[in-house]
């Protein structure tokens, strides 16, 4: 079985005691215990500002497992990416913030999209799935 | 007062493949000053198929200010009676938007806008209990 595990720690002290969370999982294909993700795209871009852009060139199989990690390189703290699914703003990743989400690409609507602003934006993301739809010649 | 969070990535799905390994520390929207507000860390637990608000926006008792940098960890733990069923998962959605689906034991991080009308939801997929476990992080308004 191919293994893709993903470790996740999180700490805060913001509260009166310091908070410290771990976890760690193993991304299986969409309802099964043993069959894990066996396919991935990973990919370094450059986002120029003006356009939003789909960050995801092809939709894989929707509603199945996949998993994405998308980071933002920038080194400007005031650079950002908005993020968008099906024109539903997500959230924003400022420089140097990463995200980690399960991804439904529910139809061809459902694709994540980006918006760069304040420059351009170097956007590192890997994408763990279990099948795409390929764009025939 | 940091608020950091790390994420290690293993796969042996394409050959050469080195893993990711990275670190941010939450901070406020285009400074480096630290993220200075949490819901802390709370439980949800869920026994129908039903869409419910994990995170109703308007609701919070320091209102977040929208936009910004927030951020959510959400985890399913399972029933909390240590029955992880990797099988079956909670599709969490912000708004009418379905995100994607946290099968037992996974876990997630994803920036929010925090705008009162982009709730954040969670529809089980079987009534079987289930319970997650989420902290956000955010500005205040």
């Amino acid at each position: 079985m191919a293994t893709t595990t993903a470790a996740v720690t999180l700490t805060s002290d913001l509260l009166s005691d310091n908070m410290s969370v771990s976890a760690s999982t193993t991304c299986m294909k969409a309802g099964t215990t043993a069959d894990g993700l066996d396919q991935m795209e990973y990919v370094l871009v450059e986002i120029p500002t003006g356009d939003e852009y789909d960050l995801i060139a092809t939709t894989p199989t929707a509603s199945k497992g996949s998993k994405l990690y998308v980071k933002n390189h920038s080194t400007d703290e005031t650079y950002y990416i908005a993020i968008t699914q099906n024109s539903q703003a997500i959230g924003r990743l400022y420089a140097g913030d990463w995200m980690f989400i399960p991804a439904d690409f529910h139809d061809a609507a459902g694709d994540i999209a980006i918006t760069s602003v304040g420059g351009t934006n170097k956007i590192e993301y890997a994408l763990f799935h279990e099948g795409t739809v390929l764009s025939a010649t | 007062m940091a608020t950091t969070c790390t994420i290690s990535i293993s796969s042996d799905v394409a050959p050469g493949f080195g893993g990711i390994s990275e670190s941010m520390t939450l901070t406020q929207a285009g400074t480096l000053v630290d993220i200075d507000s949490t819901t802390g860390f709370q439980r949800r637990k869920l026994s129908a198929t039903a869409a419910v608000d994990l995170v109703t926006m308007a609701s919070e008792l320091i209102e977040p200010k929208d936009s910004v940098a927030s951020k959510i960890f959400i985890r399913n733990i399972g029933d909390n009676k240590g029955n992880i069923d990797k099988s079956v998962g909670v599709t969490i959605g912000v708004k009418a938007e379905p995100i994607g689906k946290l099968y037992g034991g996974d876990w997630m991080m994803m920036p929010l806008t925090c705008i009162d009308a982009d709730d954040l939801t969670a529809t089980p997929a079987t009534d079987d209990t289930v319970v997650l476990e989420f902290v956000m992080f955010y500005e205040e308004a």
